[in-house]
């Protein structure tokens, strides 16, 4: 691909290099059509999301946190539904959403505690039923008031309220109008600052993303042991980087399987990896995948990498891995599956991931295969299923976790009102 | 011409500042792309009556989404559109899109914009405009309107633009795409099958032909020229997808040659033809892996269609939902099927798209077949292999097989539409019409020139509406070159590709010839009746006596085809006025011309020397006669002035007319001038003086030393010159001329340079 340095074709880094000189909208459009068109695919999803999301804070206009999640979760929203099957995109969308949530909850604490008047919380309070009334109270203390919020047992205040103490002047009429310049000024103060600290909260995701896969390598040698025999399934840049820091702990021996028939052309498939671990003292050997379940009964561990985790455990992973935890299964050899933790979804697999995403049939027909090709249905899954029960490991950047404490990762990273984000748009 | 224009440009751009320089390097940077929308071309009929072929729908979605999208996914980033007809219906479907619309934001393309030639007749016409506007700022890619395609160019724009860095006249890089040397339904669906001539090492294309089921000789020549370059393959294997990287040098070339219509036919060929000529290497890329096809007839769209279900296409396959809008998911059985879609219990949908808002009753089956949005599919139909657009309505208990059926189409309830079939727009069959199967019916609302057709009732059934579409006869054969029957497009214009009905036996050469034999014929349509006419006219030299001269002429040249005619009634003409022009005495120019268009038409020895010969014949005889205009010189003047009055003239004739020392081709060269001026394509002689011109002009010729007394006694010993009356009587008039050659035969050379010299003094 060297000799192509002008090339056109559009990719993720000329994208990110765009931004500043292409209005907001038309990146995001480019973004989707290089996700609808595969373009970017995998990990460089979640990177390209955080990118484009950082944009859409930054440039897009918006005057509250209201505003400002409406448009993140409606661009998050049309971003996951170009590749419904890269949910990372949609992990990545939910991060963003949960940390401006957050960012506006601190803020507002801030605003309480700098702020006599805390008219809003006043107009809450008239509002919500069975509250107390005494307002004067109210103004004097607020200190003394934070319990009797909190206290409040609808939850409206909780969905609600924090917006609407960022919010201009509701139009639920505020009786004190006159607190209403300085709060639009404190506004902007706020929604400056807003900006720039949800920025930054984008930035340490966009570094988390990148710094994963090295956390994950950090616990390679724990999991691998001298003298092991690790199969790894189509390694991805996860697992080669797992592999490498292993091979720099450990001897062991490795197992590649899933090769694709070698191009005879190009270089042979993991060429590089394999000479990184040949310098380290690694042993390769190389599978023809029909030779997978022969090697099984040898085999300590299975190692491969997730595309994505589901809440209820389920991997999606690339085509063939399932063989090949379906083949350690059998032998109970640990599973081990590394996933960064952005990759855990909050949602159920869909009937389309059960099913696998379909290729095009040109890996395993060519299409000058005349017969072939009229004769036959080809079906190239180009990403497999695993269900929860071949799992044993999920290696993730916060250490190696099981299956019972997925749901708590899942609780930590995402906040419950935007696990169905898109759902809310796609009615509409 | 406009290749000098390009080079002062370059010039001038260098004369300015460095920086101007920099900007230029800018802008080779953008990529440009030209989509030529409008084919010229009829295959599609009766839907292109009312639809541009490029937005047909192809799996629901119009075929130029497919290529807008293959170009944003390459990078380019502006575009220019050809349109020819409908460019109303191209430019605000465009305008209307919210992803292409050139004034919005999100378009991926910087510039989008609409060319329109009111008088453009072919793709040359529209790659000769674009030559004239100058807003090609380097290498472009040429598609057209209906590509459907997923190769990424970047490799092989490189490659171009490294060959075009490394030699200026490589300007021009074809794509293909192998599908092998096993039957293939795309390769099956071309109806012609292009021959590409590559060298495999550099790629570079060596020649290029096309052969068809239905054409008379089927093998194809190899120019010599092939073989002095070491290895060379010949492929049939290729599908041709249309894609050509370019630099704007080609744009030059086509408007060098005005007469070029077709991108392949014409442009590849002749440019690699006259490779001597114009110095510019073409190469060609062969792809194994990615697809490339072009949507160009019924028969492509049906293939692309099942690719586009099978996934070939990736990313551009329904479940991609790559136009705004669109809802696919893949589901069960291989179908996708957008949002409210209505499936009923008891009916069996596989392997099939569905439109949203569709609804498909209970007992009914769908297999293959590609449904657009809003349709009613009644109880028990039956569907396979069809291509159903949007809001068409198909009756309980309706069979439709292999066909397609356009927009708002009504279909009764019993009804059966055949394979093959082809219904359009608003057409409505009424319940339980069956439609006939050979051959299958095309049925439209509208007649060839647009107008509202007659409904035919017995077709379409009582309170129906529609009637069979046929060609309009004069269209066909003005659109074709070699008579309805012969002509390739036959085969493109219906679903299913199929030989049946069509005489393919190859004895039957003649009997497409055209009544005059020296009337151009018309090539792909450019010249309309009245001109050919006019041609042919001119041609035989006021209308001379074509009853005697047809049965001769037809013997003349059996075998030579249509192109054959076309080379010599250019030859003829060039030549001739070549020698009628009082102004110069220069014959060079009309030798590099005659030259060129040999070298484009392939043109035989026989055929160049049967046009030198009518050329200089009609040009004595113009002399001889009175009765032709000329000044009515004696018999030996005439020939004289015809032959030595241009410099170069004699040698020109030695050379490319006669051909060669040996006495057979003297005593063709004798043959063909007295056919010349035997048949009347000369002039209008009476046959005594029209012998006595020829027995001036022998003379004339041997005292040239062009023909020896050899070759003409070997013409005068030919049967062929004794063949019927009037050749009889030309050859007669020979006869003294040829008793002195063969008494000057026995005497000695020495004579002979004694008769030279009385022929001098004659003239």
């Amino acid at each position: 691909m060297a000799p192509s340095q002008a090339g056109h074709v559009p990719t993720l880094d000329n994208l990110i290099k765009s931004f500043n000189d292409r209005p907001l909208e038309a990146t995001i459009d480019s973004l989707i059509f290089l996700l609808k068109r595969r373009q970017i695919k995998g990990d460089d999803c979640a990177k390209a999301t955080a990118h484009i999301l950082r944009q859409v804070v930054a440039k897009s206009k918006w005057t509250n946190v209201n505003q400002l999640l409406e448009k993140v979760r409606s661009d998050g929203t049309r971003l996951a539904q170009a590749a419904p099957l890269e949910p990372v995109i949609g992990n990545v969308v939910r991060r963003v959403l949960g940390l401006i949530r957050d960012e506006a909850a601190e803020d507002r604490n801030a605003d309480d505690l700098a702020s006599e008047t805390a008219s809003d919380i006043q107009d809450i309070q008239s509002l919500a039923p069975g509250a107390p009334p005494p307002q004067p109270l109210q103004r004097t203390t607020t200190a003394q008031m934070r319990p009797t919020l909190a206290s409040l047992p609808s939850n409206l205040l909780v969905s609600n309220s924090m917006f609407n103490l960022l919010s201009v002047a509701e139009p639920t009429g505020s009786p004190i109008t006159g607190a209403s310049t300085p709060m639009s000024s404190a506004l902007h103060a706020s929604v400056h600052a807003l900006r720039s600290e949800v920025m930054d909260g984008i930035e340490e995701i966009l570094d988390e993303i990148s710094q994963a896969d090295d956390q994950i390598a950090g616990f390679a040698d724990i999991q691998i042991h001298p003298g092991d025999y690790v199969l790894a399934y189509q390694p991805t840049k996860t697992v080669e980087r797992f592999l490498i820091k292993a091979a720099s702990k450990r001897r062991f021996t490795l197992l590649l399987a899933g090769l694709q028939t070698p191009d005879p052309s190009a270089e042979p498939p993991y060429a590089a990896l394999r000479k990184r671990l040949a310098a380290a003292g690694v042993q390769t050997i190389n599978l023809a995948s029909n030779g997978l379940m022969a090697y099984i009964p040898r085999v300590n561990k299975v190692i491969f990498g997730a595309k994505a985790v589901y809440q209820n455990g389920g991997l999606l992973v690339d085509s063939g891995c399932c063989v090949a935890a379906q083949a350690a299964h059998e032998y109970l050899k640990p599973v081990i599956a590394l996933c960064p933790v952005y990759k855990f979804t909050p949602e159920d697999p869909s009937n389309e991931v059960v099913r696998g995403e379909l290729g095009d049939p040109s890996s395993y027909v060519s299409y000058a295969n005349g017969p072939a090709v009229d004769l036959l249905d080809i079906e190239n899954t180009v990403t497999d299923y695993i269900p929860p029960e071949l799992v044993d490991v999920y290696l993730t950047n916060l250490g190696p976790q099981t299956r019972h404490h997925l749901a708590s990762i899942l609780a930590d990273h995402y906040k419950t009102e935007d696990i169905a984000f898109s759902l809310q748009l796609d009615e509409s | 011409m406009s290749k000098q224009g390009g080079k002062g440009g370059a010039a001038v751009g260098k004369g300015k500042k460095p920086a101007k320089a920099g900007a230029d390097e800018k802008r080779e940077d953008v990529l440009q792309a030209v989509i030529l929308a409008d084919s010229f071309q009829d295959r599609f009929r009766p839907f292109t009556l009312e639809t541009p072929r490029c937005l047909l729908p192809l799996v629901n979605v119009p075929v130029i989404e497919y290529t807008l999208e293959f170009l944003a996914s390459n990078g380019v980033q502006e575009v220019f559109i050809y349109c020819g007809s409908h460019h109303q219906n191209i430019e605000d479907y465009i305008r209307g899109s919210t992803r292409w619309d050139p004034r919005s934001s999100v378009s991926p393309f910087q510039k989008l914009d609409f060319i329109r030639v009111s008088d453009a007749n072919s793709i040359g016409d529209f790659l000769r405009d674009l030559d004239k506007r100058a807003i090609i700022t380097g290498d472009f890619i040429l598609v057209h309107g209906d590509l459907v395609s997923n190769i990424q160019l970047d490799a092989i724009l490189a490659k171009h633009r490294a060959r075009r860095e490394a030699n200026r006249d490589a300007c021009f890089t074809v794509v293909l795409r192998s599908v092998g040397e096993q039957p293939h339904r795309t390769a099956r669906a071309r109806g012609i099958t292009p021959v590409f001539v590559v060298d495999p090492t550099t790629g570079r294309l060596l020649q290029y032909d096309e052969m068809h089921p239905l054409q008379s000789e089927h093998y194809v020549q190899l120019d010599p020229s092939v073989f002095s370059h070491g290895e060379f393959e010949i492929r049939t294997d290729l599908v041709d997808c249309g894609i050509d990287i370019c630099t704007p040098d080609v744009l030059a070339l086509w408007s060098e040659s005005f007469d070029y219509e077709l991108p392949r036919k014409n442009f590849l060929h002749g440019v690699l033809k006259d490779w001597e000529l114009n110095g510019k290497m073409l190469y060609a890329e062969v792809l194994d892996s990615g697809y490339a096809a072009r949507a160009s007839n019924l028969q492509m769209y049906d293939c692309i269609s099942q690719d586009v279900l099978e996934r070939w296409t990736m990313p551009f396959v329904p479940d991609s939902n790559l136009v705004h809008g669109y809802t696919y998911k893949r589901v069960k059985d291989g179908n996708y099927i957008e949002h409210r879609v209505v499936i009923e219990r008891g009916s069996k949908v596989t392997k099939s798209v569905v439109g949203g808002g569709t609804t498909v009753k209970t007992g009914s089956t769908v297999s293959r077949s590609i449904i657009g949005r809003r349709c009613k599919i009644g109880k028990n139909v039956r569907i396979e292999n069809s291509y159903i657009w949007d809001d068409t309505v198909i009756g309980d208990g309706a069979t439709v097989v292999h066909s397609i059926i356009a927009n708002s189409a009504v279909v009764g309830a019993g009804c059966r539409v055949p394979e093959g079939s082809l219904i359009s727009y608003h057409v409505q069959l009424a319940d339980g019409v069956a439609l006939p199967s050979k051959p299958p019916a095309r049925i439209a609302t509208l007649t060839d020139d647009q107008q509202p057709a007659e409904t035919d009732e017995r077709l379409v059934g009582a309170g129906g509406k529609g009637a069979l579409y046929e060609v309009a006869r004069d269209e066909e054969e003005s659109d074709d070159e070699e008579g309805p029957s012969r002509d390739p497009a036959i085969l493109q214009s219906s679903l299913i590709y199929s030989l049946e009905g069509l005489d393919i036996t190859t004895s039957s050469v003649s009997s497409f010839e055209s009544d005059n034999d020296f009337t151009s014929d018309v090539d792909d349509g450019d010249y309309d009746d009245g001109i050919s006419t006019t041609e042919s006219m001119d041609v035989s030299g006021g209308g001379g006596d074509f009853g005697s001269g047809e049965a001769q002429a037809r013997t003349f040249d059996a075998a030579s085809s249509k192109s054959q005619d076309a080379f010599h009634n250019d030859a003829v003409h060039g030549l001739h006025d070549a020698l009628r022009d009082t102004t110069g005495d220069d014959f060079d120019s009309a030798k590099l011309e005659f030259m060129g268009l040999r070298l484009a038409n392939n043109a035989s020895d026989a055929a160049m020397r049967r046009a030198i010969a009518v050329a200089f014949t009609r040009r004595a005889a113009e002399l001889f006669a009175p009765e032709n205009g000329g000044p009515g010189l004696e018999a030996a003047k005439a020939a004289g002035e015809a032959l030595t009055s241009k410099k170069g003239a004699v040698k020109f004739v030695r050379e490319v007319g006669v051909g060669g020392e040996e006495v057979s081709q003297q005593a063709e060269f004798a043959l063909a001038l007295q056919r010349a001026l035997a048949s009347g394509a000369a002039g209008k002689l009476e046959p005594a003086r029209a012998g006595l011109l020829l027995a001036a002009m022998l003379q004339q010729l041997y005292s040239l030393d062009v023909l020896e007394e050899e070759g003409i006694l070997a013409w005068w010993a030919d049967g062929r010159a004794e063949e019927g009356e009037t050749m009889k009587v030309v050859r007669e008039k020979c006869r003294v001329l040829v008793e002195w050659l063969e008494n000057a035969d026995e005497e000695e050379s020495s004579e002979e340079e004694e008769d030279d010299d009385d022929e001098e003094e004659d003239d």
